[in-house]
């Protein structure tokens, strides 16, 4: 079974009365443990795209099955839920809590939902040591270089151990050896299991991911598997658009 | 527990929008601290009222009659002259009338050798000690003798006493000086001490009516008459019939109003009661609006304060915060800064009342009341003015807010 099923998902925003659809009608498979980058010219609809995958918003009209639930049917509580338990964010801006130290801000997650606070301690502590600021933790972001502010969004992203890491262009605001490093976390992430999904528009950044799929103006163009990409878990059903 | 995770989130919130909080905390307290202050002086003068009656020495029989037109001890007219020596014969003449007792009263400087003072005479009869049961620690009192001679004699309160007297001193016998008179001390009247508003009973000096009229003011008029009835149940009739003799004596036509006033412990009771309740309607004007002025200040500065935080609300939706978790965090951060500002306008308020009643300028008690008022009051204003922006903050799609 597919951990991610969208089809015929289509988005239409609606201002002063324009209405601009930008997803035209997206059909889309991906399984637990892949690792696929959508790519595409900025305009096209990856951040849509990514925003519906993540339950930030719900689809005009078409249906959304995450891991087996009908997402497209939920009400915000559910949905938040969903986006806590089984999500977890990567932004290309960090989006980290001002003011905030590296810990509080890897501890986010775990306000929402029933982990005991002790519990909760020793995990966020845990989490910090594996990206390497064991000893930044209690630094606001404004005092971490853009790298280790990545660094705390995964691992914000991974407390709460996700079904899907949702990174929406993760290297764009660094440079390419922060960026590198970054990548690699994905990498060996991946190699641990994880789902991952990449959106960026640098075709090296792709090329890292076993599976490219191409949007451009609101559908799937393309939906390739990277040759060079060893293949990972052989159990791993894939199906294509 | 969810909320609980939601009011941290809050507090901590706070601690991050210390500019925030300062200015909505003072818009707060500055209505609280209005309300406290207000509040105090309510009490006070409640207060100074009520042991004004408590120090005027009235039994439910007694009541008096003040000369002038007005109400209680508001007289219209300056130094009414109207009440005379014959009112009070026809008032003593009334079968229900215990006793009758003439007073006069002026405020005048008495002097021994080198030590003065300025005190208030009061020109009465001996029956003053039966109705006042004011008792004697020196001496005795004036007796009829002393009143029909005219005698110079004097019983004097504790004040004056330790004011002429300073080094102990004994007074019996000694000749004081009131006005242009010299007088024999012939009592000392026991300390009663200050009221708790200021008011100082001890300070007096009583000289026989008849001593006043023909030495001291030259006036036949009296200031005021004591009168006792029988028993409380004759009071009201007493009163009606007084009220026919002195229209009658003062050749009152019909329509004109009374030159004279009652004081009874009743009347002064409802009087304290209206202006307790003027006092009221007035203070929940002035809270109102000063708690509306302090609520708009917490309205504006969390719909500012929730712009600037956006991206924070985004991000929290992002990460699994409900709506009802966005609503609680902003909810829990308004109430609390709304009774923060409580908390600091009643100690203002208390500081402001305490300055005041140092001042003597106004009356002031400070009561529990305040403490409760601004505790429901100041998390109300909280509660009513923070729900439209915090339900604005969870109101925004995640989507949106993390662009």
């Amino acid at each position: 079974m597919s951990l991610i099923h969208l089809e015929d998902v289509k988005k239409s925003y609606s201002n002063i009365g324009m209405v601009t659809q930008v997803l035209k009608g997206v059909t889309l498979k991906i399984s637990e443990g892949e690792y696929v980058a959508i790519i595409g010219p900025s305009g096209a609809g990856k951040s849509t795209l990514m925003a519906i995958m993540g339950c930030l918003g719900r689809p005009t009209s078409g249906s959304y099955y995450l891991d087996g639930e009908p997402v497209d049917r939920m009400n915000d509580k559910q949905l938040s839920r969903i986006r806590n338990e089984k999500i977890g964010f990567v932004f290309q801006a960090f989006h980290l809590l001002a003011g905030v130290s590296a810990f509080d801000n890897v501890y986010l997650p775990l306000v929402y939902c029933q982990t005991p606070p002790a519990d909760a301690r020793i995990r966020v502590r845990e989490i910090l040591e594996k990206v390497g600021l064991g000893e930044r933790m209690s630094h606001s972001p404004g005092k971490l270089s853009g790298g280790e502010q990545q660094r705390v969004t995964i691992a914000r992203a991974l407390i709460n151990q996700p079904k899907i890491i949702l990174a929406d262009e993760p290297t764009g605001n660094l440079d390419s050896k922060n960026g590198a490093e970054i990548m690699e976390i994905f990498d060996r992430l991946n190699a641990e299991g994880n789902t991952i999904i990449l959106i960026t528009h640098d075709p090296k950044v792709a090329a890292r991911a076993h599976r490219t799929i191409h949007i451009i103006d609101g559908l799937i163009e393309k939906d390739e598997i990277n040759e060079n990409f060893p293949e990972p878990d052989p159990g791993a059903e894939r199906t294509r658009a | 527990m969810r909320i609980f995770r939601n009011l941290i989130q809050a507090l901590k919130g706070l601690g991050r929008n210390k500019a925030n909080v300062f200015l909505m905390t003072l818009g707060v307290a500055v209505g609280i601290a209005s309300l406290t202050v207000i509040v105090a002086i309510g009490e006070g003068t409640r207060a100074k009222v009520l042991d004004r009656i408590a120090g005027f020495g009235f039994g439910p029989e007694s009541f008096s009659l003040y000369a002038g037109s007005g109400r209680l001890f508001f007289r219209k007219a300056q130094m009414p002259t109207n009440l005379s020596f014959q009112d009070l014969e026809d008032i003593a003449s009334l079968p229900t009338v215990r006793h009758a007792m003439p007073r006069q009263r002026k405020r005048l400087i008495a002097v021994y050798r080198k030590n003065s003072t300025s005190t208030r005479i009061y020109g009465v009869t001996p029956v003053w000690q039966t109705i006042r049961a004011w008792p004697i620690t020196d001496g005795k009192f004036f007796d009829a003798r002393d009143m029909d001679r005219k005698n110079k004699a004097a019983v004097l309160g504790a004040t004056p006493i330790k004011n002429l007297f300073p080094d102990g001193e004994d007074p019996l016998g000694k000749s004081v000086r009131i006005g242009n008179v010299f007088f024999k001390v012939v009592g000392v009247l026991e300390k009663k001490g200050l009221t708790e508003s200021g008011y100082d009973p001890d300070n007096r000096v009583l000289i026989p009516i008849s001593t006043s009229v023909a030495r001291l003011t030259h006036e036949a008029h009296l200031h005021s008459i004591k009168v006792q009835a029988m028993s409380p149940e004759v009071v009201e009739e007493t009163m009606e019939a007084t009220r026919r003799i002195l229209r009658r004596n003062h050749n009152l036509s019909s329509i004109a109003a009374d030159d004279f006033r009652f004081v009874t412990p009743t009347g002064i009771m409802e009087w304290v009661t209206e202006q307790k309740q003027a006092m009221n309607r007035m203070l929940i004007l002035i809270s109102t609006v000063s708690l509306l002025v302090g609520g708009i200040v917490i309205m504006n500065i969390m719909l500012v304060s929730i712009r600037e935080r956006i991206h924070e609300i985004g991000v929290r939706r992002c990460f699994g915060a409900r709506r009802l978790d966005i609503t609680q965090q902003f909810l829990f951060e308004s109430v609390f800064v709304s009774m923060l500002g409580g908390i600091v306008g009643t100690v203002l308020g208390v500081v402001v009342s305490l300055i005041l009643k140092r001042t003597d300028m106004i009356p002031v008690q400070i009561t529990w009341e305040p403490f409760v008022l601004a505790g429901i009051f100041s998390g109300a204003v909280g509660l009513v003015f923070g729900i439209q922006p915090a339900r604005k903050a969870a109101n925004w799609s995640p989507e949106e807010t993390i662009r």
